[in-house]
């Protein structure tokens, strides 16, 4: 197992490599050139020299590399345009906002979504099985932003139900020493603002999870029948054990491999659809500062961003991995 | 009927039917796909037909005063003057959604073409030499997956300006590594089928061998994948659309552009957000449900029933 974890971590060393030389050569793509697109609306020819001096951008560009590297192994990302904040500062307030959010997305996916796609394969060829393939069908099928601006439309505008902007009303007063405010309403021993909070993440998490809680109820579905078919089930059944346990002992606990990976592999998809979900319901995330900053020719924050989100996710997609592995004994050994 | 004709006929119904003919056999008879080529066509016939559909032009062209024409509340909804109403800028809303559908379609097809192509490519240099080929481009797309799709799609649209090429180009380049890796991995499992095996030792040169064997047994994924890569990109460059990095000319009738400002006007009109939404759903959803048509149709396992 350790050799496994170990020969997983070499394998990330180029990834992220690549990753940042991706990111060093897009951010000297672009149209302005480095100098002038941390400078913004500022450019001048002598600031553009003087930036280019102090940031050595004037050296051949395999230094530059080096020493974009160096600055971004020490966790310095730069200063905001706007802002002329570190661009890290921004992101510890963003960052928790958008995980608050993709976690409650993937709650609502896969609290629903396995026991959806478990009951379809248990129904299968009924009515049911066929509703749920329809269903997830078009969950796959509806743009996220147009289904948060559905669910906006619906619960918020014609029922008034839920708030529709940001993550927490104004006129809760909170601290937040966590900036995930959930956990922040929690420490602060504040109820009505841990129930505020949960309102206002109610849509976004339903919008965003929407995709996840189809793929998850298909991949369950298909795992339970696939399951279902195998020799040990036959053979449960067969020594008289009870329907109920061969199903939850055997056939789910079997299942669930392939599930784990599925809900895993969402990752990519959720931080993608966080940018569409924040920006429908102006929720303070890294989906909406990486807009903001497009909008707003940002590029610190979108370098700084982009090459942060993509690491998050190949550190997920590791520990998925990692988690396979320890589930199930046959992917050690090859 | 002469005896000829009829004895023609009948070594024709006896002949074994081939992959392809059988394929779209069980396609015709999947009630799924039907319903997806229903759409589909609603949807290549809204594109290529625009002009002769569409009542007005979808930049409000011709019109002399727009806003003056949407009334001081916004916006007036559907009426039989304008079937699905006009928007905030008196434009009318079937004449863009209709015209939306060319955008998107045209779109969405040269960025699957992109990604399949030059995936398509790599996948199979890839999965056909192995070795050291074979790691260096597959690492290459690990780092480009590593990326979510479309904040790779907002960091190119970034460097090369907005506009429509550059959507092409974004959504095209987000795909390549899922092609590459899907012909790569079917590659592989065909090089080691015995049928390939049987060629080879029965002398079949190199390239005849990729070219009539291997390529032709590997392509079925790899068109699924790309009927399902029609709606991704669809969904993509609506997104796009909807966070601004549209075409630059804010009027062009691209539907993502369509429900940018919409949700500003959800309390008095709705059916800015709903008609272009639907829209979207319709297409994606009729290419889906082809693409899932498609898989099981291909898929051998499923040969000779139904």
């Amino acid at each position: 197992m350790l050799r496994f974890i170990v020969r997983r971590l070499m394998l990330l060393v180029p990834i992220l490599l690549g990753l940042s030389l991706l990111v060093f050569l897009w951010i000297r793509a672009l149209p302005a050139g480095p100098a002038q697109s941390l400078l913004g609306e500022r450019a001048t020819p002598e600031t553009i020299r003087q930036i280019e001096e102090q940031y050595g951008l004037n050296e051949p560009i395999h230094v530059q590399y080096w020493s974009y590297l160096k600055t971004v192994g020490r966790g310095d990302l730069g200063t905001t345009i706007r802002t002329r904040r570190p661009v890290t500062d921004e992101l510890k307030e963003r960052f928790p906002a958008t995980i608050e959010l993709t976690f409650a997305a993937l709650l609502f996916a896969t609290l629903l979504g396995v026991p959806l796609g478990y009951v379809a394969a248990k129904r299968h060829g009924t009515w049911v099985d066929h509703s749920s393939l329809v269903v997830s069908l078009i969950g796959i099928s509806i743009p996220i932003f147009f289904l948060a601006i559905l669910l906006k439309y619906v619960f918020a505008v014609k029922l008034g139900l839920l708030p529709t902007v940001g993550r927490i009303s104004v006129l809760i007063d909170l601290e937040h020493p966590t900036n995930f405010y959930l956990i922040d309403a929690l420490i602060a021993g504040d109820p009505e603002a841990f129930w505020d909070v949960s309102k206002h993440l109610i849509l976004p998490a339903i919008a965003l999870g929407s995709i996840p809680l189809a793929i998850t109820a298909r991949i369950t579905r298909a795992a339970v029948l696939d399951v279902q078919n195998e020799d040990y089930i036959r053979t449960a059944r067969a020594k008289g054990l009870p329907p109920r346990t061969v199903d939850i002992r055997h056939i789910f606990r079997n299942a669930l491999l392939p599930i784990v990976t599925i809900i895993g592999l969402q990752t990519g998809l959720l931080l993608s659809g966080a940018v569409l979900t924040e920006t429908v319901f102006a929720f303070p995330g890294m989906g909406t500062w990486l807009v903001e900053a497009i909008r707003q020719r940002d590029y610190a924050i979108l370098q700084g961003g982009i090459l942060f989100v993509s690491v998050v996710f190949v550190l997920v997609n590791l520990l998925v991995d990692i988690s396979y592995a320890l589930i199930n004994p046959r992917i050690r050994v090859s | 009927m002469s005896v000829a004709q009829a004895e023609a006929r009948e070594v024709q119904l006896e002949a074994p039917s081939g992959l392809w003919s059988e394929a779209w056999r069980r396609l015709r008879q999947n009630r799924a796909a039907i319903v997806g080529f229903v759409l589909v066509g609603i949807f290549l016939t809204a594109a290529l037909f625009a002009p002769l559909i569409a009542p007005e032009d979808p930049r409000g062209a011709g019109v002399d005063d727009l806003l003056q024409r949407r009334g001081p509340a916004c916006c007036p909804g559907p009426s039989a003057e304008h079937l699905f109403g006009l928007d905030e800028q008196g434009r009318d809303v079937f004449s863009r959604v209709v015209y939306g559908a060319r955008f998107s379609l045209l779109i969405g097809i040269v960025a699957t073409a992109v990604g399949l192509s030059i995936g398509a490519v790599f996948g199979a240099i890839a999965g056909y030499f192995g070795g050291a080929v074979d790691s260096v481009i597959m690492r290459l797309t690990d780092i480009m997956l590593s990326i979510p799709g479309l904040l790779l799609a907002i960091g190119i649209v970034a460097a090369l300006g907005q506009g429509i090429w550059q959507i092409m180009v974004a959504v095209g380049v987000t795909q390549i590594p899922i092609f590459a890796r899907l012909l790569r991995g079917s590659i592989l499992a065909t090089r080691e089928a015995d049928y390939v095996l049987a060629a080879r030792s029965v002398g079949v040169p190199g390239r005849a061998l990729l070219g009539a064997h291997i390529i032709p047994n590997s392509v079925s994924p790899v068109i699924v994948q790309g009927t399902l890569a029609l709606a991704t990109a669809i969904i993509d460059v609506a997104a796009l659309g909807f966070l601004g990095l549209g075409p630059q000319d804010p009027a062009t009738p691209e539907w993502g552009t369509m429900l940018t400002n919409t949700t500003r006007y959800l309390q008095t009109a709705p059916h800015l957000a709903l008609i272009p939404g639907m829209a979207i759903v319709i297409s994606v959803l009729g290419f889906n449900l082809i693409g899932d048509g498609l898989r099981e149709a291909l898929d051998p396992r499923f040969r000779g029933r139904a």
